[in-house]
């Protein structure tokens, strides 16, 4: 009897909320006093401040965007919770936008704070405001529904318009870490949150962009074509339209002796004939085939120039050889270096099937 | 008032055996009998000599007249060797060896015994000088009818439910199980109730060991009477400290059969329209009648199911409160926009919603199971859809909470043993406690704690999560959780330890 009497007090002391104290157990909170943030931007605020930009809200129509600035991205995250009724919750923030002036200045404490903070994710998607701040982006993208939803289609097109693909914090912090170098998205800060290539990031902080073709031949290296569409000019001159649904890249390291000399990166490009005349005879079909890989060659070139031009494996070639030479893993990974290698793209494009009913 | 009281409880109170001693006399059958206006005695003359009599009692009500009148009044009046016998001793050897045509005649030479014959439809024949009487079985038959059961109804399979007498039960099992193998053991039990307890197994299948465990049980029994199940099922149940079921009962005479061709022992109790089995595992309870009559992909789906709606019923509340009270994050974020705007200006906490409903859950079943089934409906229907959504819409509580208690409470239904569902009920609400305790953290720890009771009890030396948590060192082909095709179980479970383990070619 006298047991179960101190087991009915303990449980009732557990009651009283003493508990909180405790630093054991997990700290309750009603889910309907809180307002999920779902997007989260960090700027560079003058020299010394960061200002964090938080979109979210207690439905999925309503929209708020609240700011703040401090010294350090918890302070100025602090700040935000003070200044509402509701308790603002991180651990649905789905999207991180970087402005380009935070960026250039470093990326690394941002990651930081999304890898230390309990309710933060690493999967977080990470994307960088090109010319513009994160509130600018946020702040244009809230007038028009919510910048949650505009990266997030953005995100599931990425395969369809080849355009940008999603990276996450994860990706970029290993990336940073084994390879020295990354790449993120970019947007443009206007309502629509405009796609705009990638951003590279070496050492932990923004050194260029990778736009246009160079764009779609990161997404080439990576493989991540889903729907992309190529104009190419037939025989007969007829314009036609090859749908690229798949690509498969291979990176072969070039030796002179014991050093190594360059890296050939090699794609397998397969694509349909979407637009244009049925089945094309052989030998057309050969030429349009020729033109696709000569065209995604050409892309995937400016993306590498762009990785020697900026001393930077933002691609993480060297790794991708290493996986093809592991006995030579060491020679290949010792360094970082890009500048003084020769890289070279090479392509070989299939046309499998026309979507023309005869074809 | 020599009663002694020692914390609260009387001193044990042993059996009187013989419970009434003394020579056989009407005198003393009177005196036993007083105030009865049931007991009947009467005085009966053999043929047509008055110098010849003897006297007759019985129980007015618990014998049939037809079988008195016909089968021993009769010929006693018309049978003159009867009268012509030269002495009470030999007109009672010829009495006993065939002059009445009664089935049952019995020499008795203790009252006890012609006392419990008198209350069990027996009637006596007192022989004037004579310290032995002839006891007669001319008892009343008068029962329920055999019928389809109502409570474990199938499609397909037999029609024959248990009902209140016992005799009628072992001649339902007998015809299921025609092995002469087949053991019945008959004990009584209480000592007003006096009630037949039987205990039936299939000698050379059956572990001795088990029968014996189930005996003694039963023996070990000394209470007033068996009114109810649980006079039987409290005592025989070696653990009782958990609210699991470690017995398993059914109304259908197939299913009891089909157990004790399992290796499993049997209980009948004189009264109760069900049979006990014994012992019992977690999975016995998981499992329904119909399932050895379905096909065995749909009894295996069917299984899973039941095993799904177990752990939900048991986990749910307590994880829609882990998760609505500290850890948002597990919930997907368009779920829990939803979640929020359908908890906008309720007043009360996630917990204490969930809690109060669950207690609304509990008062509205025990109010429709007390009520006649019209009325319960009716309960069921106010206090569910109309309080139900009152309640919702007054912002009293939110969809969500509601959602959960009753997808919860349904998936309790599917349980095919009450008994495991009200188990499982009872854990419900401490799962819930302990979730609002410390979420998830007080959600592991109080399933830890019922994985680790569970683990530790034994259903007649089973362990009860066989075969689960407990190896018994062959590939376990029976229905646990998969039910494989019945040509593929060629053995019986190896935790029952049969004497012969094949029970196919």
């Amino acid at each position: 009897m006298k047991r179960v009497g101190l087991l009915v007090l303990t449980l009732m002391l557990l009651l009283t909320g003493c508990r909180r104290y405790a630093g054991i157990l997990p700290y309750a909170r009603e889910i309907e006093d809180m307002e999920l943030i779902r997007t989260l931007g960090v700027d560079q605020a003058g020299e010394d401040e960061v200002a964090v930009t938080a979109s979210g809200g207690s439905s999925q129509e309503e929209t708020e965007v609240v700011s703040s600035r401090a010294g350090t991205i918890s302070a100025a995250v602090l700040a935000l919770q003070g200044e509402g009724s509701s308790y603002l919750y991180f651990g649905h923030v789905t999207q991180l936008l970087l402005g380009e002036g935070l960026a250039r200045r470093g990326v690394m404490a941002s990651l930081d704070y999304v890898l230390r903070d309990v309710e933060m994710r690493l999967e977080t998607a990470l994307y960088l405001v090109r010319d513009g701040t994160a509130a600018r982006a946020i702040g244009a993208a809230a007038a028009d529904g919510s910048a949650t939803d505009r990266l997030e289609a953005l995100a599931d097109d990425a395969g369809l318009t080849a355009g940008s693909m999603p990276r996450t914090v994860k990706d970029v912090l290993a990336e940073l870490d084994r390879q020295g170098a990354s790449f993120l998205p970019a947007v443009l800060p206007d309502s629509g949150l405009t796609a705009a290539g990638y951003g590279i990031l070496k050492d932990g902080a923004l050194v260029g962009w990778a736009e246009g073709d160079a764009a779609l031949g990161v997404n080439l290296i990576f493989g991540r074509v889903d729907a992309d569409v190529v104009e190419v000019t037939a025989l007969d001159g007829t314009r036609t339209a090859l749908r690229v649904v798949g690509a498969a890249t291979s990176v072969k390291p070039v030796w002179q002796g014991d050093t190594l000399t360059g890296l050939k990166v090699h794609c397998q490009v397969e694509a349909n004939l979407a637009e244009g005349t049925a089945m094309p005879d052989e030998a057309t079909l050969t030429a349009l085939e020729e033109e696709l890989a000569c065209t995604e060659a050409g892309r995937m070139a400016q993306a590498l120039e762009l990785s020697r031009t900026l001393d930077a494996d933002y691609l993480g070639l060297r790794h991708s050889a290493a996986f093809r030479t592991p006995w030579r893993k060491e020679a290949l990974l010792g360094e970082n270096g890009m500048a003084g290698l020769t890289l070279e793209a090479t392509a070989q494009a299939a046309i499998q099937r026309s979507y023309h009913a005869d074809g | 008032m020599d009663q002694r009281h020692t914390g609260g409880q009387t001193h044990p109170h042993p059996l009187r055996e013989p419970r009434y001693p003394g020579a056989i006399t009407l005198a003393r059958l009177e005196e036993i009998f007083r105030d009865c206006v049931d007991f009947v005695r009467r005085t009966v003359w053999v043929g047509d000599q008055p110098g010849r009599s003897l006297t007759l009692c019985y129980l007015s009500g618990m014998v049939r007249m037809e079988r008195i009148s016909d089968y021993l009044l009769r010929p006693m009046a018309q049978d003159q060797t009867l009268a012509q016998c030269p002495g009470v001793v030999q007109m009672m050897e010829r009495m006993r060896q065939g002059a009445l045509y009664n089935l049952t005649v019995e020499e008795r030479d203790r009252l006890d015994q012609v006392v419990f014959d008198l209350v069990s439809g027996w009637c006596v024949f007192l022989f004037p000088g004579e310290t032995t009487v002839l006891s007669c079985f001319v008892g009343t038959e008068e029962k329920r009818s055999v019928s389809a059961p109502d409570n474990e109804t199938v499609l397909k399979g037999a029609k024959d439910a248990f009902v209140e007498s016992i005799r009628t039960n072992t001649s339902i099992v007998r015809r299921h199980l025609k092995a002469p193998e087949l053991r019945i053991q008959e004990q009584t039990v209480g000592r007003q109730s006096a009630t037949l307890v039987d205990i039936l197994y299939i000698e050379g299948i059956t572990n001795p060991h088990l029968v014996e465990q189930v005996a003694a049980q039963l023996r070990d029994i000394d209470i007033d009477g068996v009114f109810s199940t649980g006079a039987i099922e409290e005592y025989i149940v070696p653990a009782a400290s958990t609210p699991f079921p470690l017995i398993q009962y059914t109304e259908r005479s197939d299913r009891f059969c089909a157990g004790l061709a399992q290796g499993r022992v049997g209980v009948l109790i004189d009264g109760i329209p069900l049979g006990y089995l014994a012992p019992a595992a977690l999975g016995n309870f998981l499992q329904a009648p119909q399932d050895k009559s379905s096909n065995w992909l749909l009894a295996t789906v069917l299984t899973v199911l039941r095993y799904f709606c177990m752990f939900t019923t048991l986990l749910l509340p307590a994880l829609y409160i882990a998760m609505v009270t500290f850890h948002q994050e597990m919930i997907p974020t368009r779920l829990a926009l939803s979640i929020i705007a359908a908890k906008q200006n309720v007043p009360f906490r996630s917990a204490f919603e969930v809690i109060v409903l669950l207690l609304a859950f509990e008062i509205l079943q025990e109010a429709g199971l007390r009520l006649p089934q019209s009325i319960g409906q009716t309960v069921s229907i106010i206090g569910g859809l109309v309080v139900g959504s009152a309640a919702v819409e007054a912002k009293i509580v939110s969809p969500a909470v509601l959602i959960v208690v009753a997808v919860a409470g349904i998936a309790g239904y599917t349980m095919p043993s009450q008994e495991l569902g009200g188990a499982l009920r009872i854990w419900r609400f401490v799962l819930v406690l302990l979730s609002s305790w410390a979420g998830l953290f007080g959600t592991v720890i109080g399933a830890a704690v019922l994985i680790v009771h569970l683990a530790g009890i034994e259903s007649f030396g089973v362990p009860y999560l066989t075969p689960f948590a407990v190896g018994t060192g062959h590939n376990p082909r029976e229905h646990v959780l998969l039910r494989r095709p019945m040509p593929q179980i060629k053995d019986r479970p190896s935790a029952l330890k049969p004497r012969n383990r094949r029970k196919q070619r």
